[in-house]
């Protein structure tokens, strides 16, 4: 019985060879960048590739782990931190280029309620509230909308209450769809994400948190670093501008 | 829809499942049939990738294998990087993926009949042929089912991946990580449409199977 198997398995590994081979064009640029960048970034990305004509991969993540992965080796050619912070150890450790640093947004966090639920939170206390069991906001370990979070609810004087309702996403990304599923009433995300149709948000006050000031460099390993560089340019620049405003970042020169 | 995560997943899960085979069996062997000194320990050490979450395995695997870990140095004198490429994603499999056959392997050969064994061996066989003409015929279907568990573990393979591999679209971004992408975009449309494929693959790949072997669990 091994007789018809073993060719039969050798024949499917063969044939699957010609999926994930892609070596013959050139390899994309590759973009490491903060999830809260998702949806501005997907239509910023477009726009650099036309213009440029390259190939971008985009990956998305929390903060802490796409710097991590950058540490060892990641095939990044560029990071977009939501806290400068990470980018300036990553080019304290020689791994980013110092010298292509640059800050391309400030955050706003906001107090998200699931609409699915028919009523609307308007402050941080309303989160004690019986009617709210579950409050999402990023994992504040690694992630820095997270961190900021839990900044405005001890500023805020509700965190050990709201404590034991928090449920953590890996990323802002992840505590989004806690809220877009309804498995979560509210939490807090990035403003730049909160603009989906299953949820209601209000501003919440950025003097309760430190500035979530955000940071890119170009990775030193990059085989191709002045294409890294253009990418930043081109996210702060008259193109990218005013797509990261629209999204509500407030732009270098703002803050 | 994007069908490069389902070749890369089936293309990674067939490399590991053949790797870990070509592993697994002699160290099953190994377990069954010899005393030595240090045998309960790598006993252990063979369920140890079970026990640790994945994604604390695959954190260690980077350490060593990553740009600054002693083997990913290593590789890169040569000019070779294997973090985040789609062979540290079957390295992630494999790693996942092992104790499955070597506890099935192990198990079978030590239902095998020893007198047999005894038997060839008194007729002038060789070692290595009692093991293809004897051993390995009467414990082939729980080698076998072991693979079969492998395979899907591999396919499956989420944790190990995602640190080592990283979640790179069009590269290293496998079935399982696909979905989580588009469950964590709220895409929910394709992720069902990705989960539906993974387990529609691994209900013909086991259909198909258990008719060519005749195999029952």
């Amino acid at each position: 019985m091994r007789r018809p198997l073993l060719p039969a398995v050798a024949l499917a590994w063969l044939a699957l060879g010609s999926g994930p081979a892609r070596a013959a064009e050139p390899p994309p640029l590759t973009v490491f960048a903060a999830a809260d960048l998702v949806f501005a970034f997907k239509e910023i990305v477009p726009r650099f590739e036309k213009a440029l004509g390259v190939r971008v991969t985009l990956v998305l993540g929390s903060t802490g782990q796409l710097a991590q992965q950058i540490e060892h080796g990641g095939p990044a050619d560029v990071f977009f931190a939501a806290d400068q912070a990470f980018v300036d150890r990553l080019v304290a450790e020689r791994v980013l280029l110092g010298e292509t640093r640059a800050l391309y947004a400030q955050g706003r966090i906001v107090l998200a309620t699931a609409r699915a639920i028919g009523w609307k939170l308007t402050e941080l206390r309303d989160l004690t509230g019986p009617n709210v069991r579950h409050v999402a906001i990023a994992n504040p370990a690694h992630a820095p909308y997270g961190k900021a979070a839990e900044e405005a609810l001890r500023k805020a004087g509700v965190w050990d209450a709201v404590r034991p309702k928090l449920v953590y996403g890996e990323n802002i990304r992840h505590t989004l769809q806690f809220l877009q599923t309804g498995a979560a009433e509210a939490g807090m995300v990035a403003l730049s994400v909160a603009n989906v149709p299953e949820i209601d948000w209000v501003p919440i006050d950025p003097r309760l948190h430190a500035p979530l000031n955000q940071a890119t460099a170009v990775v030193r390993r990059s085989p191709r670093p002045e294409l890294g560089l253009a990418f930043i340019q081109f996210v702060n620049g008259p193109e990218g501008r005013p797509i990261m405003k629209r999204y509500g970042f407030l732009l270098p020169g703002e803050f | 829809m994007d069908w490069f995560p389902v070749w890369l997943s089936l293309r990674v899960a067939l490399t590991a499942t053949a790797l870990t085979l070509l592993a697994g069996v002699p160290t099953a062997l190994l377990l069954a049939r010899k005393r030595f000194p240090g045998r309960n320990v790598l006993e252990a050490m063979v369920v140890l990738p079970l026990v640790l979450p994945p994604t604390v395995l695959g954190y260690y695997l980077l350490v060593v294998i990553g740009s600054r870990g002693p083997v990913g140095r290593a590789l890169a004198a040569v000019g070779v990087e294997f973090a985040f490429t789609w062979g540290a994603a079957v390295l992630a499999a494999c790693v996942g993926s092992i104790a499955l056959v070597i506890k099935s392997a192990q198990a079978g050969f030590e239902t095998v009949d020893r007198q047999l064994e005894q038997a060839a061996r008194t007729l002038g066989r060789s070692e290595w042929s009692v093991f293809w003409s004897v051993t390995l015929p009467l414990a082939w279907r729980s080698v076998l089912a072991g693979a079969v568990l492998a395979f899907c573990r591999a396919l499956g393979e989420f944790g190990i991946t995602l640190m080592v591999a990283g979640n790179i679209p069009g590269r290293t971004q496998t079935l399982p990580l696909a979905i989580y992408d588009r469950v964590q975009a709220a895409q929910m449309g394709e992720a069902n449409a990705l989960a539906l494929i993974a387990v529609a693959v691994v209900v013909v790949l086991l259909f198909g199977l258990s008719r060519l072997a005749r195999l029952r669990y």
